[in-house]
């Protein structure tokens, strides 16, 4: 199974690159257009709908320093994307090298079942779930200032911090009370 | 005793009522029944009942009949094709003479063979600019004058085999299939299963008036449009297999600007599938269930779920069958395909 690893390959100098995973490509790509902007870093952008990758591309391809999964909470079929892709990363990439960024977590079509569902699967895995909103520029542009915080972190650009160490702060935890019925 | 009786005027009333005001001008226009000065007369910008008021005074004036009124409504409807619900028939088995019948001879042989079938009706046939012929019958019967307020409209293409009607009902559908039939020199029709509010939208989708897409070995043209990256840093992984998903989604409902089709309906008469419930396969009676597919472009939505990936590729023809034949109503049974309207269901 070809999986995809986090340190098979060299780091580029003063380089980031993230891989943007979601099943229906539109937030992914305004995200994109955002995150090359950046000027202290060369941020690279791959963008993906599922994995795994096409293997074509296996040798063209940089290191990948951080794995986005997108998720919109109103389709079911996202999220069984995004769960469905977790299995063709090496394990090495879950040590705060993956994060979740849900949308839609507001929208009356979005079940609460489904944003208890992702908080789960975040927190078993140790990663950060970050909530963006993606149809406004400011949306846009705070989400993009999130994931660059942390992509930094993750390609080695940031003196004394480790993706492994912030992820230890910043990874989801559930609320005791997870599981109880919710007012509505 | 004017010459505008009760049908005429609730005709124009609703009429007046039915048509915004600012067309109204060009469509009264268009009718030519009223002087430059009964124009100049009209304030557009009155109630929608002075206007009928004025128009009533004018129609007595210039000794207008209800058959006038009928014209003025079936300019009305002509310029407006969208707003009804229209009914594809298509004629089956030409006559040798059937591709020569042109317009004159087809006006002539339609409207005596329908008042042989019928008493008391009232015919209008017009040739429109773009080759469609419009007719509007006002159906009667032995005992009563033809009934202005629920006209039939007809709208055939010469040289097609395709007709399109707004509400027949099944007292008058038979006698309007003999006029047509005997007058487009075919020898039977049938219903073709397709329907919908905009006419302009089921002729082109039938008459296949929009971008075809064929299968090729080498789409080198799409890989250049594909090609909306718009930085060298961002680069799409599965570009291929999204190229791919476009390129059959296409081939199977057509490129750009799809015919606006709203609805397309599945009644299923299939056995029941799903091995978690044992009571609803063992029975042997077809499980019986009716589904419809409603968009504001149904083509659109389709072909965009197929590129999108969140219906599988190829296409299953359940789906490519509504523009492949032409047809938005499906009887989908568990025996093979069947006579025309009958399709084999899929394999999941």
């Amino acid at each position: 199974m070809s999986l995809l690893k986090p340190f098979s390959k060299l780091p580029g100098l003063n380089t980031a690159n993230i891989l943007l995973v979601e099943s229906e490509e539109q937030f992914q790509q305004s995200l994109a257009d955002a995150l090359v902007e950046e000027t202290s870093v060369t941020v690279n952008v791959r963008l993906a709908k599922s994995l795994p990758l096409p293997m074509e591309n296996d040798e063209s391809r940089p290191r990948i320093d951080l794995v986005v999964f997108i998720i919109n909470l109103t389709s079911e079929l996202s999220f069984q994307s995004a769960e469905a892709s977790l299995k063709y990363l090496d394990p090495g990439y879950f040590l705060g090298k993956v994060c979740f960024m849900v949308t839609n977590a507001r929208n009356a079509s979005s079940p609460a079942e489904r944003l208890d569902a992702v908080r789960k699967l975040a927190s078993s895995l140790h990663c950060p779930l970050l909530f963006a909103e993606d149809q406004t520029p400011d949306g846009v542009a705070s989400a993009t200032e999130r994931l660059l915080t942390i992509l930094k972190v993750a390609a080695g650009l940031v003196p004394i911090a480790t993706a492994l160490y912030v992820s230890n702060l910043t990874r989801c935890t559930l609320p005791l009370d997870i599981d109880q019925p919710s007012f509505d | 005793m004017g010459s505008m009786d009760n049908t005429a005027k609730r005709l124009l009333q609703r009429l007046v009522r039915r048509i915004p005001s600012q067309m109204l001008k060009t469509t009264l226009d268009k009718w030519s029944r009223l002087t430059a000065a009964q124009r100049q007369s009209m304030d557009y910008a009155e109630s929608k009942w002075a206007l009928t008021e004025k128009l009533l005074a004018i129609c007595e004036e210039n000794e207008l009949t209800v058959k006038h009124i009928a014209e003025l409504e079936m300019i009305h409807v002509i310029e407006n094709p969208n707003l009804g619900m229209w009914y594809v028939f298509q004629l089956m088995d030409p006559q040798d003479d059937a591709h020569s019948v042109e317009l004159t001879q087809f006006k002539e042989q339609f409207k005596s063979h329908l008042s042989e079938l019928i008493r008391h009706v009232s015919i209008k046939i017009k040739k429109h600019t773009d080759e469609a012929v419009w007719i509007r019958i006002a159906w009667g019967d032995t005992f009563s004058r033809p009934n202005h307020l629920k006209p039939t409209y007809v709208v055939h293409y010469l040289q097609t085999p395709y007709v399109f009607l707004t509400s027949p009902t099944s007292k008058q559908k038979p006698l309007l299939s003999q006029a047509l039939v005997l007058s487009t020199r075919y020898q039977a029709i049938k219903d073709a299963n397709l329907s919908g509010r905009k006419l302009t939208a089921i002729r082109d989708l039938l008459m296949k008036q929009y971008l075809q897409v064929f299968p090729t070995k080498f789409p080198s043209p799409l890989a250049e449009r594909n090609c909306v990256v718009s930085n060298l840093h961002i680069e799409k992984e599965q570009a291929g297999s999204a190229a791919n998903r476009h390129q059959m989604a296409c081939e199977a409902f057509g490129d750009g600007i799809l015919p606006q089709l709203q609805s397309a309906v599945y009644k299923l008469e299939t056995k029941f599938r799903d091995h978690t419930n044992k009571t609803m396969t063992e029975r042997d009676e077809p499980f019986k269930c009716v589904v419809k597919f409603a968009s504001t472009n149904l083509l659109e939505s389709l072909r965009h779920s197929a590129s999108s990936g969140v219906t599988s590729t190829p296409v299953t023809p359940l789906l490519s069958s509504v523009p492949l034949k032409g047809k938005n109503y499906f009887v989908i049974t568990d025996n093979g395909p069947g006579p025309s309207s009958q399709m084999k269901p899929s394999q999941k």
